[in-house]
């Protein structure tokens, strides 16, 4: 592939991206992916006829510059191994992985390891923490990799303990900090190298519910101050929703739909997706771009201001007391469509009889 | 006291504050050695003749019970002589056949030819009569070890208060020495393979209990509580439900337990009167007829390999294989028996290996005449440079004799002040533990081990008993050596020390790096495996032959036996210890970006430390263990008292001896655990 450095190219861009297990997957899947061979369904099939597992089955997407993408999927979907392909700490059996116009999959053992030291850096879900190090030598261990002085390397550890909020607790054990607090050291180690992409693997899955709600907020206001490009892992829908720019859902290994997070609620692909989304208040998550007729510079009404990045809840309470119809503004202001408060109101109804 | 508080606040640990104390201890005691010789050596005035108390003691109350044990020893000695006649009048057709028939049934085809092979080789080797009698020893001394062994579990099992102290003599039983089980035997029942056999029945019994203890504890509380709910009163539920659950561990604990019979039987050899393998070694070895004890050693191993594999297969839940072909196998060699009885040749008059002896006794003589002169350059010079100086120090082991020249003071000094220099300069750089370190180090080799102030030790072995766990420990330790030292063993205890640390720091510093090569490269690790397997399942004596043949009767001898033997427990924990460090772990050092190398160090190392300190305590164990059998070709120290001690039927010094090597055993052990615990707490395991 050709190197695609521009000021639009995606931060990372995955294509065609396979990962089977198993005694020889590399030829198998080298022989079934001649051209015009069969499809993707075909090849998987093929591959298990052979007693091969395939983890992840032909996986595209691309993330952009300082996109907030979040794959989702159950527990063995295969999104744990995606991720793990994309930062190389498995081998995937074909495919690329471009990130800065750089195949990844292509780069030698050490320039991995360069790359890990200065770009990358990853989230786990059980925290991976090295218990015979404080917080401090934990949050440094990157910077360490590198051969930094003593002196540099802490100075940045506690910068970023300061961002995750810990600052204090430097000194202190694994074992001595609760789950969230674990979970902000393993985050902050992944950031003391500042890198450009940052993988998170379902960080927030073990942890409960009350500090996962208030780490998810902290994430988001670090994202919005660092504008990272991050690949986030999780198998709660609520938090896909949540913090999502764009979201891939996975089923077996595949990729299903990739879409923003209004479009996933709103427009399923097949009932898999529609399943995940069915409990969920569609008046939160949906937006009234989907639902506005659109016009070109209809004329304003002055009724109460909307937007088309508005959810639907936050529409309804705005124009509670109209029955006129009214319009929507882009994020500039410019009127591009009509929103009639009946068709709002079934919308709403219509999602919370679902 | 302001003139203290900068040393305070450089003594800011518990390690820099017992290294300094040593180091300040040591200082005095060599100051103050010329004038004060009872600070060196333990006035013999205050020691007590606790051996000869003991004799006495021991003695009467022996008179009393001999009767009941003579006894005994005749019921016993019965059921011996029966199992005896039971397998050497068996023609050896059968035995050979139902040995493959339970290899079959065990472990199919493979397990089988194990056996069919093993036996033919015993056979042809000559030894067929001997290793009969050898295993008459163990057929009748493990069912004893197993009753006793599973009623000892059951009982700890049971009730909880008595499994603390159940479980504090299982330890001390593994801590003494095999040696040390036999005098007292002998008093008691008199010479005779009656002796083996019970010390093999005793000895063979904790392995046994251990495993039935944890195998109860280890059946799920579902498990449990189902056979409650069913209405089992105890007894159903123990017999019926949890000992079965139990029974994959409890198989581990009848291999170990056979292990350490067959064991003890061939160490019983040395009091003799019986006609079994043990003591053809023993004999040839004695005579210096390589060739032949090495045969002998080998049909012990073959026996070893056979009795481990096929109790090990018992001990692993997979299918057996069919019982119509065992019955086919034991028909088939009854027939045989019966029908060839006249063509088949008696078994003690086979002997197909005995040009195999003699021409192992060539190309052993041949090798030691051609390289004799590199073999004992090799073992001078591990004397002269390393042992000696070890033991007796350095001015006395530099003599124009060994190293060309002849140690002086002011060499002391010098060696003293560059010590002092290089510790001043790891200060300096904030190492000053390591530094103090190396003081106490110098100051050991220059004064050597045995000549070491006792006071020295004492606190030596105190301070290392408060950095590894606290004062209990560090009280504990320094009033078992204080033990040692009223009763007038103190000077073969350094003796022994010294060897056994010797072989000790051999083993750890080549098994560590052994153990870093397999968890590095899997094909390293497929070639040490099998020799670690092998060097487990060899009872203690084998290990003898081989350095008898090179290297003659001596301290370098033994001092290379025990680490044979020792060096297992350290690669396979090193190895273990750096291979499971946790998935999670190597992903987040990998996506930091550490090399190889790095992760070894920086992750996996710290780690594993834990589990490689619990291998080095299994290897301080071993190298103790084997001490006392390598008194057989020569070491000084303890396992030499407890050897003349058997001897002389001495049961006073062969019990203060025992104890003696028990306590060092037991102070080394509770150290290092000390140490592997405070790791583990340090990792929050």
């Amino acid at each position: 592939m050709a190197r695609t450095d521009g000021p639009d190219a995606p931060a990372i861009a995955v294509d065609g991206l396979w990962q089977v297990f198993g005694d020889g997957a590399r030829s198998a899947l080298s022989d079934l992916l001649k051209p015009g061979a069969a499809t993707t369904d075909g090849v998987a099939r093929r591959l298990k006829e052979q007693g091969l597992i395939p983890a992840v089955q032909d996986a595209s997407f691309s993330v952009k510059e300082g996109e907030l993408f979040v794959i989702m999927g159950l527990s063995g979907s295969g999104k744990s191994t995606l991720i793990r392909c994309m930062s190389r700490l498995v081998e995937p059996t074909s495919g690329s992985v471009l990130m800065a116009g750089e195949d990844i999959l292509a780069a030698s053992k050490r320039r991995m390891i360069e790359l890990r030291r200065e770009k990358l850096g990853m989230v786990f879900q059980h925290f991976g923490l090295f218990p015979h190090m404080s917080v401090i030598d934990n949050v440094a261990f990157p910077i360490k990799m590198k051969g930094v002085g003593l002196k540099e390397r802490r100075a940045r550890a506690m910068e970023v303990i300061e961002l995750v909020g810990l600052g204090g607790r430097e000194d202190a054990y694994p074992r001595e900090l609760s789950g969230g607090q674990r979970q902000r050291v393993g985050i902050a180690r992944s950031l003391a190298v500042n890198p450009d992409v940052w993988f998170l693997d379902e960080p927030f899955s073990a942890l409960d519910p009350l500090i996962r709600r208030q780490l998810q907020d902290e994430f988001l206001n670090i994202q919005a101050t660092l504008r990272k490009s991050i690949v986030f892992i999780t198998h709660d829908i609520g938090e896909a929703l949540k913090l999502a720019d764009r979201i891939a859902i996975m089923r077996d290994g595949v990729i299903v739909q990739i879409g923003t997070p209004s479009e996933i609620v709103l427009n399923p692909v097949d009932d898999y997706v529609r399943e995940f989304s069915r409990d969920i208040p569609k008046g939160r998550h949906m937006t009234l771009e989907a639902l506005m007729e659109p016009v070109n510079g209809a004329p304003d009404n002055g009724g109460p201001e909307l937007r088309t990045a508005m959810t639907l809840d936050d529409a309804l309470s705005a124009c509670a007391l109209t029955f006129e119809p009214m319009a929507v503004r882009d994020g500039e202001g410019k009127v591009v469509g009509l929103l009639r408060p009946e068709a709002l109101a079934r919308a709403v109804g219509e999602a919370q009889s679902t | 006291m302001s003139g203290l508080s900068p040393l305070k606040s450089a003594l800011d640990s518990k390690g820099k504050q017992a290294a300094a104390l040593v180091v300040f201890v040591g200082m005095v005691c060599l100051l103050a050695a010329p004038y004060a010789p009872w600070l060196v050596a333990w006035p013999s005035v205050l020691t007590v003749p606790m051996s000869d108390w003991i004799s006495q003691g021991l003695g009467a109350f022996f008179e009393t019970i001999k009767p009941a044990m003579r006894w005994v020893s005749w019921v016993l000695g019965f059921g011996m002589a029966a199992a005896n006649w039971l397998l050497v009048s068996t023609p050896w057709v059968v035995v050979i056949g139902v040995t493959t028939a339970v290899g079959w049934y065990l472990g199919g085809l493979k397990m089988a030819a194990l056996g069919f092979l093993g036996l033919l080789f015993v056979l042809a080797s000559g030894y067929w009569v001997e290793s009969m009698n050898t295993l008459a020893l163990v057929f009748v001394s493990v069912p004893l070890a197993l009753l006793l062994g599973t009623a000892i579990g059951i009982l700890a099992y049971e009730v909880q208060r008595v499994k603390k102290i159940v479980e504090a003599v299982l330890d001390l039983m593994q801590t003494i020495p095999t040696f040390a089980y036999l005098t007292p035997l002998l008093l008691l029942f008199g010479f005779g393979p009656v002796v083996g056999l019970i010390a093999s029945a005793i000895y063979a019994a904790p392995p046994m209990a251990r495993n039935v203890l944890l195998g109860l504890e280890r059946v799920e509380s579902d498990i449990k509580e189902a056979a409650v709910m069913s209405g089992g009163t105890r007894a159903q539920q123990l017999f019926l439900v949890e000992l079965p659950s139990a029974m994959t561990q409890i198989m581990v604990g009848v291999n170990q337990s056979l292990m350490a019979a067959l064991s003890m039987v061939i160490i019983a050899a040395v009091i003799g009167g019986f006609n079994d393998i043990g003591w053809e070694v023993l004999l040839t070895m004695r005579k210096a007829q390589f060739g032949q004890s090495f045969l002998a050693g080998l049909v012990i191993v073959v026996f070893a390999i056979v009795i481990d594999r096929m109790s090990g297969a018992l001990a692993q839940e997979r299918r057996r294989y069919s019982t119509r072909v065992v019955w086919w196998i034991i028909v088939a060699s009854l027939v045989a028996a019966v029908v060839l009885d006249d063509l088949l040749p008696a078994a003690d008059t086979l002997s197909y290996f005995g040009g195999v002896a003699d021409s192992v006794d060539q190309s052993v003589g041949d090798f030691t005449r051609v390289y004799g002169s590199s073999l004992d350059t090799l073992k001078n010079s591990a004397m002269f440079y390393v042992l000696l100086p070890l033991r007796i120090g350095l001015d006395d082991a530099v003599l124009p004799f060994t190293w060309g020249f002849q140690w002086t003071a002011a060499m002391s000094a010098w060696v003293y002040a560059i010590g002092v220099v290089v510790a001043a300069l790891l200060a300096w750089q904030g190492r000053l533990t390591l530094g103090l370190c190396l003081l106490v180090l110098i100051g050991v080799i220059e004064t050597g081990v045995t000549q070491l102030p006792w006071i020295f030790v004492l606190v030596g072995v105190g301070a290392l008993g408060w950095v590894s766990s606290g004062w209990r420990l560090s009280v504990l330790c320094v009033c078992l050596l204080g033990l040692i030292m009223v009763s007038g063993l103190w000077d073969r205890a350094l003796l022994s020390l010294y060897l056994s640390g010797a072989a000790v720091f051999t083993c750890a510093v080549l098994g560590g790096a052994l153990g870093l090569w397999a968890a590095v490269s899997t094909t390293a690790w497929a070639v040490i495996r099998p020799v670690c397997d092998m060097l487990q399942t060899i009872p203690l004596f084998v290990f003898l032959i081989p350095m008898l043949m090179f290297f003659q009767i001596g301290e370098f001898s033994a001092f290379l036996a025990i680490i044979a033997y020792a060096i297992v427990p350290m690669i396979r924990y090193t190895r273990h210890g750096l291979v499971t460090t946790p998935d999670d772990m190597i992903e987040a050092a990998v996506s930091s970006g550490a090399t190889n190398w790095q992760i070894m160090r920086e992750v996996r190392a710290p780690y594993a430390a834990p589990t490689i300190l619990l291998g080095l305590n299994q290897t301080i164990l071993y190298a103790f263990a084997m001490l006392v059998i390598a008194a057989l070709i020569g070491t000084t120290g303890l396992g030499q008292s407890i050897y003349i001690a058997l001897g002389r039927a001495d049961v006073g010094l062969g019990i203060t001896a025992g104890a003696a090597m028990a306590i060092l055993a037991l102070v080394a052990d509770r150290l290092v655990q000390g140490f592997a615990e405070e790791r583990r707490n340090a990792l929050g395991l």
